[in-house]
């Protein structure tokens, strides 16, 4: 089969094996983390330096094409899905540029692994605190366009606090600097507005992240409850505190058995109705106070014991259970849809009342593992999207637990993004105004809207776009029984 | 006054292409450049808690609010907004967000963007925009947020703000460490950033600023500790490893924050914090009795502040010398100068991007026309 011209001009600057056109090599890329919505890329092209890069973006612009820039594809919102348009693929930039020890920065390619960034900057006595779960294999550059999270941001902040810079690469081809890799500067803060942009306002070549000195002690503890609502409680009572823990994670009495009978078991009580993983960091003397204060609420509160990691081994042993856990959902069936609602911290008790509630109502097992202490939920559910009566359950369940998290004062999406999957509920948090607005800011990057079309903000929410959207945007997911957002 | 009211002020500043100074309780008005405008919007009157759950330690204010009002407010729940521009604290917190304007404490707590969880704004075309949230994590939309951060009121005027907040430590103590004036305080320094305590703010000061502040004539480090009490002692533990401090009062940092009051010049120069400790002696040295320098080493961070005597030269003179190459690749971020002076400084906003942006959110040049150049 012939390829079709624009191929053979991106082959010509990549090379042939770097560009894929076939069907069923575009098979792999058409899904994310999220499996239960498939989209197939018309192309995919994967360039291998920042030259290239450049060269294929800007093809892409001289021939109008849109094009969906894709990291490692862990995304949990849809957002890497490329709908009959070109897959920009980036992970093949993973070049560490440069590691400055003595001002704690690190510049890298964006299609540098998380974790991989981490072991590099490790015996240097550094750590690069963003830590989502996915982080042996998820890159920066996709960490930059989701303004990536993970449990130790609860101390040390998202994405967004720690990137000093980054070379961004406009849909239309312009290099652009956004912030400064040596200091503080003026002007409009870019880089926070490019941050978190999912892809929309173009891609990174390179970014310059902040790092974080490795804590002098870090003390891990885990109390185990035998209510979900004791464990909600101590939760709110430690952040109340002012104690700031590095972490505070919570898992049900569902994840930690799915956890338990999975390669990853980590010796959590199978029993427990919940447990709280906590740790604490920072210097000795200080850690060892708080743990005392932390340790006397979690058994105040209703905690049937408090174990406190006795090293290091044990210590990654009970975070391998956390992290692993969405990995072990797949022992329960072949899809799992995840949220990612924020609330207010104080409403924790309140609303996973709310979502047990819902869960008997539609019949369906919610699994909560999630960031305690941001108040950042991940109520996940198993299922078959095969199945057209269990899809339509779990999808009405998890529309009501959305609809629950607005009503507390929650956002939709703490840490995944929009992408696809929230899209349908911006217009629950937002005002038309509001959107407008984001639509028009992505137009000061993207003037076209090529870039990750049709993602973030719903298409008509945008006044001033006259574009040929029937063409370009992808089709809606309602057409799609997995979809979730749009009933 | 109400986001309504605001609204309709600038739809009418709009229709009559009537350019607008935007302002809070108007305490720092000779910083930035000089406004192009004849009608003042003050956003002074329009003040207030709306939401304050102690226990999400988030706070809602309108943003006429002054930090003050929102110290009192929290401090009654034992929690603060670890934010202390220089000036004081009367100023309101929709100016600080707007100048993205900090002080020593951003070594532990970090910027203005690092506080703000969402806010509401009015664009220049008078249209009410929310942004953000009211919880602490949140990546829902573009970050319009981060965007009216530090835009000086040019891209939208801030009518309330969300704001992180963190409990009080329990220990809150000051300690001073004198510098010896000779090569020995580039080690201390370099051994105080490598021991990595945490401070919550950590400041040197020239001669100058010190006898200001009443501490002597010779350059100094103020170092702020905060925590447990075990932390606070471990970390006072380290510092006395390296140096002899002495505990001076916490009431330093409101004379710190007003050391700028009487200058008619501020400049921040940024760089990597390597370039500063190599220029320490440089940095302390140079000080002439019209001019202050003080640094903060964790952010990379020189602030010189001139006052009236020395005349607009020396001014320029760094300006010109820090633009031109000198010896780090930062920036020069120039907050209060004189007019002639203001003329040779480069725009920050003139990149192609930054104008699309501000066309996009005020296509008049309505809003504080002129400020960022």
């Amino acid at each position: 089969m012939q390829k079709p011209p624009v191929a053979e001009r991106l082959a010509d600057i990549v090379g042939e094996k770097h560009v894929l056109s076939r069907q069923s090599e575009l098979l792999v890329y058409n899904s994310d983390g999220l499996p239960g919505y498939r989209r197939q890329p018309r192309l995919a092209v994967f360039p291998g330096t920042r030259e290239e890069t450049i060269k294929v973006v800007r093809v892409l612009a001289a021939d109008g094409l849109p094009f969906v820039p894709r990291g490692a594809g862990t995304g949990l919102s849809g957002g890497a899905l490329a709908d009959d348009v070109v897959l920009l693929g980036l992970h093949r930039l993973k070049k560490i540029i440069s590691l400055d020890v003595a001002n704690m920065r690190a510049t890298v390619e964006p299609g540098v692994v998380n974790l991989r960034l981490n072991r590099h900057v490790a015996p240097h006595g550094l750590l690069y605190a963003p830590d989502p779960s996915s982080e042996a294999a998820c890159t920066i550059g996709g960490n930059v366009a989701e303004n990536a999270g993970g449990p130790h941001c609860l101390k040390y902040g998202v994405t967004l606090n720690h990137v000093l810079a980054i070379t961004a690469l406009l849909p239309d081809g312009e290099v652009v600097e956004l912030g400064s890799a040596t200091g503080e500067r003026d002007g409009y803060d870019l880089r926070g507005a490019f941050i978190g942009s999912e892809g929309c306002f173009g891609v990174a070549l390179d970014v310059t992240v902040k790092l974080t000195p490795r804590p002098e002690t870090v003390r891990t503890l885990l109390a185990d409850f035998m209510s979900v609502d004791e464990a909600a409680r101590v939760t709110s009572a430690v952040i109340a505190s002012g104690i700031v823990p590095a972490a505070l994670e919570f898992m049900d009495g569902p994840t930690i058995r799915v956890v338990e009978d999975s390669v990853y078991a980590a010796g959590y009580p199978r029993d427990a109705e919940a447990i709280l993983l906590i740790e604490l960091d920072g210097l000795r003397a200080g850690v060892d106070a708080d743990l005392e204060t932390v340790r006397a609420i979690c058994l105040g509160g209703g905690a049937r014991a408090v174990k406190v990691a006795k090293d290091d081994a044990e210590r990654m042993k009970l975070w391998q259970g956390r992290k692993k856990a969405f990995g072990a959902m797949g022992r329960l069936a072949p899809h799992l849809i995840v949220q990612d609602a924020v609330i207010p911290r104080t409403q924790l008790p309140a609303i996973l009342k709310r979502i047990h509630a819902i869960s008997e109502k539609y019949g369906v097992v919610v699994c909560n593992v999630f960031h305690a202490g941001d108040g950042n939920l991940h109520p996940n559910i198993a299922y078959s999207a095969d199945d057209p009566a269990e899809s339509e359950r779990v999808h009405k369940a998890m529309t009501e637990i959305m609809t629950a998290c607005i009503e507390v004062g929650g956002s939709i999406t703490g840490e995944h993004g929009v992408g696809l999957d929230k899209m349908g509920y911006m217009e629950s948090i937002f005002t038309a105004n509001s959107l407008n607005a984001m639509c028009e800011l992505r137009g000061a990057f993207d003037p076209d809207r090529r870039s990750n079309p049709g993602k973030v903000v719903p298409i008509h929410s945008c006044r001033e776009w006259h574009g040929v959207a029937s063409a370009r945007a992808p089709r809606p997911l309602s057409a799609e029984p997995s979809h979730p957002a749009v009933a | 006054m109400t986001t309504e009211s605001i609204a309709r002020t600038i739809r009418d500043a709009s229709a009559a292409r009537t350019p607008l100074r935007v302002c809070g309780r108007s305490t720092w008005l000779d910083a930035g450049r000089p406004v192009r405008a004849k009608q003042t919007l003050s956003l002074q009157g329009d003040n207030g808690v709306v939401s304050y759950v102690p226990g999400d330690l988030t706070l809602t204010v309108r943003a006429g609010t002054s930090l003050a009002e929102i110290e009192r407010a929290t401090a009654e729940h034992d929690q603060w907004l670890p934010l202390d521009p220089y000036g004081s604290s009367d100023g309101t917190i929709g100016a600080t967000v707007s100048t993205a304007s900090a002080g020593p404490l951003a070594s532990g707590f970090g910027l203005p963007r690092d506080l703000v969880l969402g806010m509401e704004f009015v664009s220049g075309r008078g249209e009410v925009i929310r942004c953000g949230g009211k919880v602490v994590k949140n990546v829902a939309g573009f970050d319009l947020t981060r965007l009216l951060t530090g835009s000086w009121g040019t891209l939208g005027v801030i009518t309330e703000v969300t704001l992180r907040l963190y409990a009080r430590p329990k220990v809150d103590r000051t300690f001073v460490v004198k510098l010896s004036g000779n090569g020995r305080d580039a080690a201390f320094l370099g051994g105080f950033l490598a021991a990595r305590l945490g401070p919550f703010a950590f400041e040197v000061f020239s001669a100058t600023a010190v006898r200001l502040l009443g501490l002597g004539d010779r350059a100094v480090c103020l170092i702020r500790f905060g925590g447990n009490e075990a932390g606070v002692a471990g970390q006072l533990a380290a510092l006395t490893a390296l140096a002899t401090p002495e505990e001076v009062d916490a009431n330093l940092w409101t004379r710190v924050r007003q050391l700028e009051r009487d200058a008619d010049c501020v400049i921040r120069i940024s760089g990597p914090p390597s370039a500063f400790a190599d220029g320490l002696d440089d940095i302390l040295g140079d000080d002439i009795p019209s001019t202050m320098t003080w640094m903060s080493p964790v952010r990379g961070l020189v602030r010189l502040v001139v006052r009236k005597s020395s005349g607009p030269n020396a001014v320029s003179d760094v300006i010109i010398g820090n633009e031109s190459g000198g010896d780090h690749s930062g920036h020069v971020i120039c907050e209060k100068l004189p007019t002639e002076v203001w003329r040779q400084v480069p725009s920050a906003v003139s990149d192609p991007l930054s104008q699309r942006i501000k066309r996009v959110f005020d296509s008049n040049d309505l809003l504080n026309p002129g400020i960022l150049g």
